[in-house]
């Protein structure tokens, strides 16, 4: 991962100032987990898969200094789909329910 | 207007504010961010039952103040044609209107509503933990869907204050009951084990269908109300 981590750029809706904050795996993690669980994957089961996620992310992170959080959504719903193609639509979407 | 046909016109008013999406958006989210929040299959249960009781109370609430505001304005019986003929206007134009505009043109099941709204019920049903929370966010969505049900209340209100006493209880239950149907068969689906992504999936590649069917019922309930009530007792026929 670039030094001193990826900046994360978020944009919350028109009008709205952007922000910024460092990559945290962790979050990454619970949140892969979370849609894994939506979709009725074992407990066990989507651990390993945000774990796989969580790391490929990070990979790809590498050399980037800065991303945007729909960049970061984006990468790790086209990684998930490999692994779970429902959890992957529940993570690629969960923004666009309401 | 007889009894069978006043209930007939509440079931179909209440069987189009089932069919609008904003309170089955909010719990198909409250009941994702449980299930992902590793809550057990009991709780997540009781957040979706809480949620249903919210809107439930909020529904009945609100159905039982116009109703009450009619009897204020107009008494409990002689409501003016103009009143019925304002009332079919309004069904017609939102059912126009929810044709036109309900889901917007882009992936997933956005709707028109404020978007600061919108937020607010995404981030509150990741943020409800109780049955109380839920149970306010229950009455929330009600308040947050009222530009599209309000239409469907009026009417409903407007028939059952022409009923005896007996049946406009029987009325209003009968419409919070219908109401709360497409509720009951989402958090039903939810605790038979049905994953969220499917139920989200079904709706989004559905959500013309739905605007389509709500639209439409609006425009045929304020077409049918306004012939059965206004064009049938303006000229005499009733």
């Amino acid at each position: 991962m670039h030094e001193g981590g990826t900046l994360i750029v978020k944009r919350h809706g028109h009008g709205h100032r952007a922000e910024s904050e460092h990559f945290e795996p962790q979050k990454m993690h619970l949140s892969i987990v979370a849609a894994c669980l939506s979709c009725g994957v074992p407990a066990g089961h989507a651990e390993s898969i945000g774990r796989h996620i969580t790391n490929e992310v990070e990979d790809w992170l590498k050399d980037k200094p800065e991303v945007t959080s729909e960049d970061l959504r984006r990468t790790a719903t086209h990684y998930l789909k490999t692994h779970h193609p429902d959890a992957a639509y529940l993570y690629e979407h969960h923004r666009s329910t309401l | 207007m007889d009894i069978p046909s006043s209930l007939a016109i509440v079931a179909l008013a209440a069987a189009i504010h089932a069919s609008f999406q904003i309170t089955v958006s909010v719990l198909t989210l409250l009941s994702g961010h449980a299930i992902g929040a590793k809550r057990s299959q009991y709780n997540v249960l009781r957040l979706n039952w809480s949620f249903i009781g919210g809107t439930a109370t909020m529904t009945l609430l609100i159905l039982s103040f116009i109703s009450l505001l009619l009897i204020h304005l107009f008494g409990p019986i002689d409501v003016p044609l103009q009143v019925w003929a304002v009332a079919c206007g309004l069904v017609f134009g939102i059912g126009v209107a929810v044709w036109l505009f309900y889901f917007r043109k882009e992936k997933g099941t956005k709707l028109w509503i404020p978007r600061v709204l919108a937020e607010h019920l995404n981030d509150r049903s990741k943020a409800t933990k109780h049955s109380a929370e839920a149970y306010s966010l229950g009455l929330t969505s009600v308040i947050a869907e009222l530009v599209f049900i309000v239409p469907s209340m009026l009417i409903s209100a407007l028939v059952l204050l022409q009923l005896p006493s007996a049946w406009q209880l029987f009325g209003i239950a009968l419409y919070v009951v219908i109401s709360l149907s497409s509720l009951v068969v989402v958090s039903t689906l939810i605790g038979g084990g049905h994953s969220i992504s499917k139920i989200q999936k079904w709706r989004e590649e559905n959500k013309g269908f739905l605007q389509f069917a709500a639209g439409s019922a609006l425009v045929a309930l304020g077409f049918f109300v306004y012939i059965y009530k206004v064009v049938a007792e303006a000229s005499g026929v009733l």
